[in-house]
């Protein structure tokens, strides 16, 4: 389970980074690229309007310094106000005269030396009188030309704000009267609106950055003090999160900062809405990533499970196992090749199997080949020694069961029941108590219900050979003593007991696993040995030991209990 | 292992994190720092008046002399108190306002300048040291309301000490108001005798009043809350001139007239141009127009004859000593608050 914790966990990580990562930095372009051109669009136009602010208070600036010209240089007025006069018609056309262009933009005062007022462009004064020593007109005093001072007039749409002043001198240069215009705030409203877009705030300063006008008025008690701060501070007048943006620009005469106040391009709502839409966004690609590494993950690692235990089987040794390839993809592939694998692997196991039987097979007919030249060989060196110096009738029958033993021996049953077995070892017997004069006995007790299985043909009579050859060899009253008894269930014991000369000590044990070499002159008992594994396998075989009492041998074989057409057991 | 692809998922964080904000960071905004003055224009002013009384004054001198002012407006010990602790690297040049005694206390944050015109001005308000330079004359005056109390009733000091008036006297806490500190003092150097005494006493008339701001006082004898108060001329006259319901004596037992003043911060960024403010403030056409537009009593000799205000020498005058006032400032203010409130001890 872990494995597919990891490997899905990987693949999660895979996809979160290959959809997100290219999400965010595609978002983050947008915006910056969005931002640009809309804040590049943003300051042209900001640029065209204060452009047209700053030419619209050149103009006025003009205006005034054509009046403040002409008055000056008008040869009636200075003189007139030096004399004090107060209702001259002269003065009065004069400044009307002059004011002509300007005069809806301004009041324009005429104030004696004194600072007292005498004439004006509308019906009343602003002020009565003025300081001498203060304000604009000490300012308009240290100056030639024009001098602008901002006014704290108040709230009122008639509120003055902004003034200037020039000095008017007599010809022997002492002053003799001052011109004030004053600008009020519905004469800078009628000046300046049109020449900014409605949605934008106009801020005009003087050259310290105290407030003027503002076309709202409250921008003039918050927002100045504020810029102002900034300016000095040397912080730039907006930040990037800010709700505005400011531009300036100078009108230099008056010494007049027209600032701008523009929503920005890219105000907080807007950008809190892509910021939902790129977390949006990203969720999305979280949830397929996820779904997607959960899918892919299962897709792979289901195949995989399946020939994971698949091959666990195969090393338990069950090759019947088969993958369902589910796809056409590489790991159903990967399964059919696996299946394929496993169908030749099956093949090649049985086809060994098969090899190995047939080996067998041939071995042991080869074995039983052996015998019978062997046998027959010495019988009739034997029959032909006996008839030659004998002359006995023996012959006949040696010659009858020599006859029978061989038609058995050439039978072509593998596997013969006991009781013909015993038969034909007592054909055997008779052939070689004539061949030794009948210097032994023999005895076959076999239960009459094992009379039937089913034993491997010529078992019993090497073993009895060998203990005639090696045993009896010698011995008076020799006895061959053949047993056959049930083991178990499924067991059958075979047991030759021989009263000769016994075993060697290093004979006695199970016989298996003797080479060829050692049992050279045992090699019936050998042959017989071999013959019992190949065919019931490596628990079966000759067992040797000493008989009772210390004399004798006594050879068993077990094997498999087999009955004719049964099952094994 | 895993481990090391958290290091990487962190490491990818953060680049995502640092090009994103650089990519916001990246727009510079243009720049208005072309508009800004230069340091030598620039003057750092720390003041204590109000809005109205600066706000001329700060505009004239800049239309003046070309100097931009940046103005910190606040409470005068407040701002003693910040330009102590900016001892060290200060960020004004001049403190504006505030009682000179008050300056005289914090006499270690300035340095002495004498103004061009010091020889004009007035010799009882001028700093023999040149530690301050005064602003305007401000002498203490009572009040009384002028539909309630009848203008025999209340001539001098002592009078404040009838039991007519107990309970019943305008007065903001010393420790709050420089100006009622003075007013205290002024009390104190008009009873003679026993200070302790006379302050209980005081205590004693106020019947545990005391108002939170100097600006109550008149507020109180106007609208008859109470009876008399102690406050300054200027800011009496202010009020008649507004029209509210009171009128103003000059106690005929003697009365203060401390200035208020302004000082230069010691190791000003700006000091020349701080010289240039003092010079300004003392100067005769601020004097004058302080005097015709604010009721503030010139503290140096002007040439114009006629004057709203009565004139100083028709004032009787104590001799106030404005060292002593502020050497013993605290012991003074811990004496009345035991007195007054009966449980800190002097």
């Amino acid at each position: 389970m872990k494995l597919t914790r990891s490997f899905r966990t990987r693949l999660f990580v895979g996809f979160l980074l290959a959809s997100l990562l290219p999400l965010l930095l595609c978002s983050a372009m947008l915006l910056q690229i969005f931002r640009l051109q809309m804040n590049a669009q943003a300051d042209s136009e900001s640029n065209a309007q204060l452009d047209h602010v700053i030419t619209t208070l050149d103009s006025l600036y003009d205006g005034f310094r054509q009046t403040s010209q002409a008055l000056k240089a008008n040869p009636y007025i200075a003189p007139s106000l030096a004399r004090g006069q107060t209702d001259s018609a002269m003065v009065y056309s004069e400044l009307y005269s002059a004011t002509e262009g300007s005069r809806a933009n301004a009041q324009f005062d005429l104030y004696d030396q004194a600072g007292i007022w005498r004439y004006s462009t509308k019906s009343l004064p602003l002020y009565p009188q003025l300081p001498t020593q203060w304000g604009t007109l000490y300012a308009a005093r240290q100056t030639d030309g024009l001098a602008f001072a901002q006014v704290d007039g108040g709230e009122s749409s008639s509120a003055p704000l902004f003034q200037a002043a020039a000095k008017l001198t007599t010809s022997d240069g002492q002053v003799a009267g001052y011109l004030v215009i004053t600008m009020t705030r519905s004469n800078f409203h009628q000046l300046l609106d049109g020449t900014y877009s409605s949605q934008n705030d106009l801020l005009l300063l003087n050259q310290y950055w105290r407030p003027v006008y503002s076309s709202l008025s409250s921008l003039s008690g918050t927002l100045a003090p504020l810029l102002r701060e900034k300016l000095l501070a040397g912080e730039p007048l907006y930040g990037e999160g800010d709700e505005y943006a400011y531009g300036t620009a100078l009108q230099e005469e008056m010494g007049l900062y027209a600032v701008l106040q523009r929503p920005q391009a890219l105000n907080q709502s807007t950008r809190g809405l892509l910021t939902t839409v790129t977390a949006g966004s990203a969720l999305v690609c979280v949830g397929i990533s996820i779904l997607m590494g959960l899918r892919l993950s299962r897709q792979m690692f289901y195949p995989i499970e399946r020939l994971h235990s698949a091959i666990g089987e195969v090393a338990h040794n069950n090759l019947d196992v088969y993958v369902p390839p589910y796809r056409d993809d590489e790991l159903g592939q990967l399964a059919q090749r696996f299946n394929g694998m496993l169908v030749a692997l099956k093949h090649n196991q049985e086809q060994l199997v098969e090899n190995q039987r047939e080996l067998n097979q041939a071995q042991i007919r080869m074995l039983q080949a052996q015998l019978n030249p062997h046998f027959l060989c010495n019988t009739l060196d034997t029959m032909k020694w006996i008839s030659k110096i004998n002359q006995v009738p023996q012959v006949a029958l040696m010659s009858t069961n020599l006859a029978d033993i061989l038609r058995f021996c050439i039978s072509p049953e593998e596997f013969v029941p006991l009781h013909r077995e015993v038969e034909i070892l007592q054909r055997y017997m008779e052939i070689q108590k004539i061949r030794l004069s009948s210097t032994f006995s023999f005895q076959a007790e076999i239960p009459p219900e094992l009379e039937s299985c089913l034993v491997p043909k010529m078992i019993l009579q090497p073993i009895v050979e060998n203990a005639i050859l090696h045993g009896l060899e010698g011995v008076e009253d020799g006895h061959i003593l053949v047993q056959a008894e049930k083991v178990g269930s499924c067991l059958l014991k075979i047991i030759v007991t021989d009263n000769g000369k016994g075993l060697p000590a290093d004979m006695t044990g199970a016989y298996a696993h003797r080479s060829r070499e050692l049992s050279r002159g045992h090699l019936g008992l050998y042959n017989v040995d071999t013959i019992l594994r190949k065919y019931y396998g490596e628990d079966f075989g000759l067992y040797l030991s000493t008989g009772s009492g210390g004399r004798g041998a006594v050879v068993s074989a077990t094997l498999p209990l087999r009955w004719e057409e049964e099952p094994e057991c | 292992m895993v481990k090391q692809r958290v290091r990487g998922l962190l490491c990818l964080a953060v680049t995502c994190s640092l090009l994103l904000a650089g990519c916001t960071a990246s727009r510079p905004v243009p720049a208005t720092s072309a508009y800004a003055p230069p340091e030598e224009q620039r003057l750092v002013v720390y003041t204590s008046h109000k809005e109205e009384v600066y706000q001329p004054i700060i505009k004239e001198f800049e239309a003046r002399t070309g100097i931009w002012v940046e103005l910190v407006a606040g409470g005068t010990n407040e701002l003693l108190e910040r330009l102590t602790q900016e001892a060290d690297s200060p960020k004004a040049d001049v403190m504006f306002g505030g009682g000179v005694d008050s300056l005289e206390a914090y006499g270690d944050c300035f340095t002495p300048y004498f103004c061009k015109d010091w020889q004009q001005l007035t010799p009882s308000m001028r700093s023999e040291s040149g530690l301050w330079t005064p602003f305007s004359a401000l002498p203490v005056v009572l009040i009384y309301n002028a539909t309630l109390v009848s203008p025999d009733r209340i001539t001098a000091w002592h009078d404040l000490f009838s039991p007519a008036w107990q309970g019943r006297i305008a007065f903001c806490d010393p420790s709050i108001s420089g100006s009622s500190f003075t007013g205290l003092v002024t009390l104190l150097s008009a009873m003679g005798g026993n200070q302790d005494k006379t302050l209980m006493d005081f205590a004693v008339s106020l019947d545990g009043r005391q108002l939170s701001s100097s600006g109550d006082v008149l507020t109180s004898v106007a609208n008859g809350t109470d009876l008399v108060g102690i406050t300054l001329e200027e800011t009496a006259l202010k009020r008649v001139e507004a029209g509210d319901d009171i009128a103003l004596v000059y106690p005929k037992d003697g009365t203060s007239c401390v200035p208020d003043g302004c000082a230069i911060v010691k190791d000003a960024p700006h000091w020349k141009n701080a010289q240039q403010f003092l010079d300004f403030i003392s100067g005769q056409d601020v004097q004058q127009r302080m005097e015709t537009e604010f009721s503030r009593r010139p503290i140096r000799s002007l040439p114009q004859e006629e004057t709203v205000l009565l004139p100083l020498s028709d004032i009787p005058l104590l001799d106030y000593d404005i060292s002593w006032a502020s050497e013993h400032h605290n012991g003074i203010l811990m004496s009345w608050a035991f007195y007054f409130g009966g449980e800190e001890q002097p």
